[in-house]
């Protein structure tokens, strides 16, 4: 039996009037892949927004239902966020990193939770940069701007700079999309190199990508989870019809 | 080639003609403070005194001689060999027609004159190069004055009937110095009032405050008042700021701090506009980035957002530096219209432009040195502007350098 980290239970979220995640009953697995398929608006991004409850700063937006991360209690109230998403990283479409140094970028996280020793976060940032295959390429130069390097470093950067927390789970919001094949594929076998130690949870456009990567796929339309199983399931027989020609490509 | 519609052409015309008037408008500006003021600008008159220090000597005996003053000639230099004396026709700093003395030889009796000053200790003075002579009176002869020009004055002084009486000078007066420095004072002390308040309201405004009724209220009261008159600002700092500062400092009337807080409070909606504005650009996703980091809204703030947002910071610095030297109403309300050449902050003193008003109200009204003093202001305004772009050039550097 596989170790649960998100248990989720009868989760719904409305923005405003518009109900985007309906009665969402779902589990994701400790190192492994998750990826997120379905069309546009169909509350994928929505979905792993919940997870480290970025949901939280779009004013309009409800949250309901249960969250329930490493076997905590439900995610709701008073629930310490900041220490939630310490242990939930997360990437973002676009890379973003800031307009500080390579270094500075990387050491952000541990600055903010206090670590100041130069030598520690010399450490931290080394080994960051190292789990997202990025250390040889810029270990001439840790003080350039991060703005200097190539999307797909920045992107990786900004893996590297989630991972400098140690967190437990990295959600990952279509983090290829705005990058080239050869960057997108470095991207792909990082998360395959990743999950030794991480759970990963991936939002992604492309079936290819998530029949190349993932371990799970949950398809979701309409705001609903239609289908959850292994890759393997969902690409080879999956149970529904409107999984099936999503993914052959008939709509979507 | 097709023709261009005549809308196209009417407006394409309208965007030219309105740049070239534009232009021409702004260059006058320079054309003319420097065609007016630029033959008075010197160190001497950022250096200077204003108020010349008058002395009254009297000559106690005259040794009549003759002094050889050859290789002293010049254009507006008149000789006086009786006394070993050169005058010269010239200007003060403020550009007031004067008679100054430019050269006096070592062993002239107006080297050593009695002081007439009651309250000096000295007993002794001395007319000396460049001191500025006003009045020479005479035994039984009319008075030689400035008025009549230092021909006629050397002529008098030259006369072996006319024995000397008494001798009025003065050091040159008209210089800007303590303006000067009163203007850099309410810089410092308006900025370092507005530029923390400004700031962290306008972080409020666009980084924390819910957006409902009350706080479009205020953000809607703040842009009104970038529109209020500077004039009833002063109003508020002679009702609300000089009596507190009577108060609470040993100041006793209008003063430098009260001018600064009245400053301060009018660049107030002007710096949060601006920041706040700087702060909108600022792109959501570092926002973002940083919250999912586990940072908090204080450390995304001011790790995250308020850096990026330094150089829109730094052009509200720019723009309140400006109005700081460019105010006037509501200084003479509140810092007085006073020229002080020693500038103390619990007392009243003038700022650069207020030094202007008082030349214009003068009788006559001193263009000239009004002109210097807008081309000084001019010449701040240009360097801080500089210094502005340099500076968030380095910043953009800083953030984008490979």
């Amino acid at each position: 039996m596989m170790t649960t980290v998100f248990n989720i239970e009868n989760l719904n979220l409305f923005y405003g009037d518009f109900h985007a995640l309906k009665n969402i009953d779902m589990v994701i697995y400790k190192n492994q892949v998750t990826a997120l398929i379905g069309p546009s608006g169909c509350g994928k991004s929505t979905f792993i927004r919940c997870l480290n409850r970025m949901n939280d700063l779009i004013p309009e937006a409800k949250m309901e239902g249960c969250v329930r991360f490493d076997g905590e209690e439900c995610q709701i109230g008073g629930y310490d966020v900041i220490g939630l998403r310490k242990r939930v990283g997360m990437v973002f479409q676009k890379p973003n990193p800031f307009p500080m140094s390579i270094f500075d970028n990387v050491a952000f996280g541990p600055r903010q939770q206090g670590i100041k020793q130069k030598e520690v976060l010399q450490g931290i940032v080394e080994k960051a940069l190292k789990q997202a295959a990025l250390y040889e390429e810029v270990k001439d130069r840790l003080t350039s701007s991060a703005l200097s390097l190539s999307g797909g470093q920045q992107q990786r950067l900004c893996i590297a700079r989630a991972l400098a927390l140690e967190p437990e789970v990295i959600l990952m919001d279509e983090p290829t999309s705005a990058l080239d094949p050869l960057a997108t594929q470095r991207i792909e076998s990082l998360i395959n190199d990743l999950k030794e130690d991480y759970t990963i949870v991936i939002v992604t456009h492309s079936m290819q990508q998530a029949a190349r990567i993932s371990d799970y796929t949950a398809f979701f339309y309409m705001g609903e989870l239609r289908e959850i199983d292994t890759t393997e399931k969902i690409f080879k027989a999956p149970r529904l019809k409107q999984t099936e020609d999503y993914i052959t490509g008939r709509f979507g | 080639m097709r023709k261009k519609p005549w809308r196209q052409v009417i407006l394409d015309g309208a965007t030219y003609l309105a740049t070239l008037l534009s232009v021409f408008a702004l260059g006058m500006i320079f054309f003319y403070v420097i065609r007016e003021g630029a033959h008075l600008l010197s160190f001497d008159l950022l250096r200077g005194d204003y108020h010349a220090r008058g002395f009254v000597g009297l000559v106690e005996e005259e040794t009549q001689g003759s002094f050889n003053l050859t290789g002293q000639q010049g254009e507006n230099r008149y000789l006086v060999e009786r006394l070993g004396l050169v005058l010269e026709q010239s200007f003060d700093l403020a550009g007031d027609g004067v008679i100054k003395v430019a050269y006096i030889d070592e062993a002239s009796p107006l080297r050593r004159l009695t002081n007439q000053d009651p309250t000096s200790e000295q007993s002794f003075i001395g007319l000396e190069t460049g001191a500025v002579l006003r009045r020479v009176s005479y035994v039984d002869h009319p008075t030689s004055l400035t008025s009549r020009g230092a021909a006629s004055m050397a002529r008098d002084m030259n006369d072996p009937d006319r024995a000397l009486r008494e001798v009025i000078f003065s050091t040159e007066g008209g210089g800007i110095r303590g303006s000067l420095i009163t203007t850099l004072y309410l810089i410092f002390i308006t900025l370092a009032i507005a530029l923390p308040f400004g700031v962290l309201t306008a972080i409020y405004f666009n980084e924390f405050a819910p957006i409902n009724r009350v706080t479009k209220a205020m953000r809607n009261f703040i842009e009104t008042l970038t529109g209020v008159p500077s004039i009833i600002y002063g109003l508020l700092g002679i009702t609300v700021f000089v009596p507190l500062t009577v108060r609470l400092t040993p100041a006793e009337n209008a003063n430098l701090i009260a001018g600064g807080l009245t400053l301060a409070v009018i660049l107030l909606p002007v710096i949060i506009r601006t920041t706040e504005e700087a702060l909108k650009v600022v792109s959501q996703d570092h926002r973002f980035a940083s919250l999912a980091l586990g940072a908090n809204k204080t450390q995304t703030t001011f790790k995250v957002v308020l850096p990026q947002a330094l150089p829109g910071i730094l052009t509200a610095t720019f723009l309140g530096i400006g109005r700081v030297i460019g105010e006037s109403a509501a200084l003479i309300f509140v810092l007085g219209a006073a020229i002080r050449d020693s500038v103390r902050i619990f007392e009243p003193s003038t700022s650069l432009a207020v030094h202007i008003w008082s030349m214009m109200t003068d009788e006559p009204a001193n263009i000239a040195l009004s002109s210097t003093i807008a081309l000084i202001i001019l010449l701040i305004v240009l360097t801080l502007n500089l210094a502005i772009k340099t500076t968030v050039w380095a910043f953009d550097w800083k953030g984008r350098r490979s």
